[in-house]
């Protein structure tokens, strides 16, 4: 009888503070050590649109994921299962019942993170003696150097994504989605593209597109084929 | 059964005998003889469909099938100005794509059903399950059984139909006769089912598959299906085989892949003969004749080679120098050649590209943004539209293989032709889960979102 009162009674303070108890949140940290070979495994459910090699295509359909920052990639395949980054043809693949637990996501993203880009993915219209790869530099270095580093490194720590190697038509089209609200990115990002004219953020994504892959990062040609999976 | 279907029913026999005396202004006799007043029926159809008041230009898109589906959603997501008008003749979608899985149980017929109401609801379009039937491009009028409709732009995407003149089949009653019994199940779900049921209770002797000439619908589908049969016919442990004629000199696409599965688990159910192009049919032997041989069979799944929609031909589209019946397009616009209000999309487009659902909707997203555009007086760089197919070759649980391809013009041979393929024919459970995720995905993209 008593236990039931003093139960009842912590009930009544939890509702009376309930304010103070949402406020707070918890957080549970996770540790995993990543297995590539599982990695290698999950990755087929990928394989067949983001290409064995991870290199998307030109046509800016499929991001170039090959070589990607771990936890940006990771970030990417949350939001798509949590709904907070639309995209219905993705949304299935990122499912448990499809692609597997958090340790099967840490796997797969450890083997495309791993994986050598395309030496020769598609680039803008201006080249690198052109004016306008001129102009893309300077407003590239003023709005967004400060994340995404001078030489389109990105930082992983604070999710902020490699640009250098990606398609020119994916980085143009995902730009048009932001700047037309269809798709939700960090409110500064969001700020930044909102403030550039149309031709400004084209002139960036041209010179983003002509950054140097790092030698290291490259597959050997453009013919290397990701024998894993042929 | 509700009023509503029946009065549905009413109107689609009565749009029947409007399409005959439009097509055919001498002949009046309905089916019980009497004479009909043509102008009368006329009259209904065009009376305007009831529509709410139109806003901003109005897109209609004949076919809620992948293209139209897309296409639809789509142009109001890019455009929330325009006003779009989808319309079928059907009530619900039932998917074609993975009906092979459901054929061997891979999937319930849930999975693969979903609804035009939803669609239209979700993503800010109107549907209106309505028979296109005549098409008056000066006045930019669609003639429809729920009444006429006027357009800005209109979308052709009505997918194929059979033509079975080019497997030798002339008469009429035989062509009802195959349709009926050993249905090709490429175009709609009833047939799907009969052929599914044909399987389920197959006891024994020759079951007949075939495979088209031409660029038919899904190119992998008939080698798949005889691989989802045969799964179905192990497990039921019948004595029988299926013998798979192919009209094409050898397997058309996956090639390796299909032959190892069919020699690696199939070896003794799938007999396969390649370069059988069907000449004839002779129903009542049961006896199909190609050029070299003849087959005696005990059921069959005839899959004979297809067009475009016939629904192009009685628009006067249909370009007469086209062995499909295709209409003269714009290769990199759609728009009719002489009509830039008039586009062709989905399976019955004139583009050599494969006729599968994974290139209509990405072709479809593209042709929206076409459309948008023009009427913006803009212009938007060609895109390729990319086919991707997963093909099922081994069941419980399910393994597949795919492929997915672009396209690119070769100006050599002055046609488009296949850029950058990627073949998968290493068979996986993780690949055989991605296929089914590819369709739900799709079905999210087309219904929900
Ligand atoms: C067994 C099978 C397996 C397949 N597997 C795959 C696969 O794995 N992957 C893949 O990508 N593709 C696959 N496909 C191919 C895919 O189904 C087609 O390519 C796709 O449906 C084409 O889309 P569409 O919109 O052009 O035509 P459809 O989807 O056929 O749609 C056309 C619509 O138009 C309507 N219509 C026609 N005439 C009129 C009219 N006069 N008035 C009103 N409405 C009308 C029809 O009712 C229909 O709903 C498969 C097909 C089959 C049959």
């Amino acid at each position: 009888m008593w236990l039931f009162q003093w139960s009842a009674v912590l009930l009544t303070t939890a509702l009376l503070s309930h304010s103070v108890i949402a406020a707070e949140t918890m957080t549970i940290e996770l540790t995993f050590t990543p297995d590539l070979n599982n990695g290698r495994h999950v990755y087929e459910t990928c394989a067949a649109c983001h290409l064995p090699e991870g290199w998307g295509s030109s046509d800016g359909a499929y991001p170039q994921i090959a070589g990607q920052h771990p936890y940006v990639l990771l970030k990417q395949l949350l939001d798509i299962r949590d709904g907070h980054r639309e995209n219905s043809i993705m949304y299935p693949f990122v499912q448990v019942r499809t692609i597997g637990s958090y340790q099967s996501l840490i796997d797969v993203v450890t083997y495309i993170t791993r994986m050598p880009m395309h030496p020769r993915h598609k680039q803008g219209p201006y080249n690198d003696f052109s004016d306008e790869y001129r102009q893309g530099k300077q407003l590239y270095q003023q709005y967004c150097a400060s994340c995404h580093e001078d030489d389109g490194r990105g930082k992983d720590e604070a999710r902020i994504p490699k640009l250098y190697g990606q398609h020119y038509p994916y980085v143009m089209r995902q730009v048009g989605l932001i700047r037309k609200g269809l798709r939700d990115v960090d409110p500064v990002m969001k700020g930044i593209v909102d403030q550039l004219s149309r031709e400004e953020l084209e002139l960036i994504v041209n010179y983003v597109s002509w950054l140097e892959i790092p030698e290291g990062e490259k597959a050997p040609s453009a013919g290397w084929r990701n024998t894993d999976f042929y | 059964m509700s009023q509503k279907i029946n009065r549905r029913k009413f109107l689609q026999s009565s749009a029947a005998l409007a399409a005959a005396s439009v097509a055919a202004p001498g002949s009046q006799a309905s089916e019980s003889g009497k004479t009909v007043e043509a102008p009368a029926i006329g009259r209904h159809f065009s009376s305007p469909a009831p529509l709410p008041a139109q806003k901003g230009p109005r897109v209609v898109i004949v076919g809620a099938g992948w293209s139209g589906l897309t296409m639809a959603k789509y142009l109001k997501k890019f455009a929330s100005d325009f006003d779009v008008v989808l319309l079928d003749r059907k009530e619900q979608f039932v998917s074609c794509p993975i009906s092979n899985a459901w054929i061997a149980n891979q999937v319930d017929l849930e999975f693969l059903t979903h609804s035009y109401v939803d669609a239209a609801k979700n993503n800010g379009y109107l549907f209106i399950s309505a028979m296109a039937i005549d098409l008056d491009r000066a006045g930019k009028t669609l003639y429809t059984t729920e009444g006429a409709i006027t357009y800005d732009y209109l979308v052709m995407a009505p997918g194929i139909d059979y033509d079975y003149a080019r497997i030798g089949v002339e008469d009429p009653e035989v062509e009802q006769q195959l349709r009926m019994h050993y249905p090709a199940g490429f175009n709609s779900a009833s047939e799907v089912m009969a052929i599914k049921h044909k399987i389920e209770n197959f006891d024994g002797g020759t079951l007949l598959m075939t495979v088209p000439t031409g660029n038919y619908r899904c190119m992998a589908a008939p080698y798949e299906r005889a691989c989802m049969a045969a799964a179905v016919m192990k497990q039921r442990r019948v004595k029988g085989k299926i013998l798979l004629l192919d009209g094409n000199n050898g397997i058309r696409i996956k090639a390796d892949g299909f032959r190892r599965a069919f020699s690696e688990y199939y070896a003794d159910i799938i007999e396969y003969e390649s370069s059988a192009e069907i000449t004839d049919i002779h129903l009542e032997d049961r006896e199909i004749e190609t050029e070299f041989d003849n087959y005696q069979f005990d059921d069959a799944v005839i899959y004979p080679p297809i067009r475009a929609s016939r629904v192009l031909e009685n628009f006067r589209l249909a370009d007469p120098a086209s062995p499909q019946k295709e209409a003269a397009i714009d290769p990199y616009k759609y728009h009719l050649l002489d009509d830039e209000h008039v586009y062709v999309t989905g399976d019955s487009r004139s583009q050599p590209f494969s006729k599968s659902g994974n290139t209509a909707h990405s072709e479809a997203k593209y042709v929206a943004e076409v459309i948008i555009a023009h009427a913006r007086g803009e212009e938007i760089a060609w895109r390729s539209p990319q086919t991707m197919c997963f093909s099922g070759v081994k069941t419980d649980p399910l393994e597949s293989m795919s492929i997915i391809a672009f396209y690119k013009f070769d100006e050599m041979e002055k046609s488009f032709a296949f850029d950058r393929v990627h073949l998968m024919e290493k068979w996986s459970q993780r690949s055989g889960q991605a296929g089914l995720a590819w369709a739900e995905g799709m079905f999210r993209d087309m219904f929900y979102s």
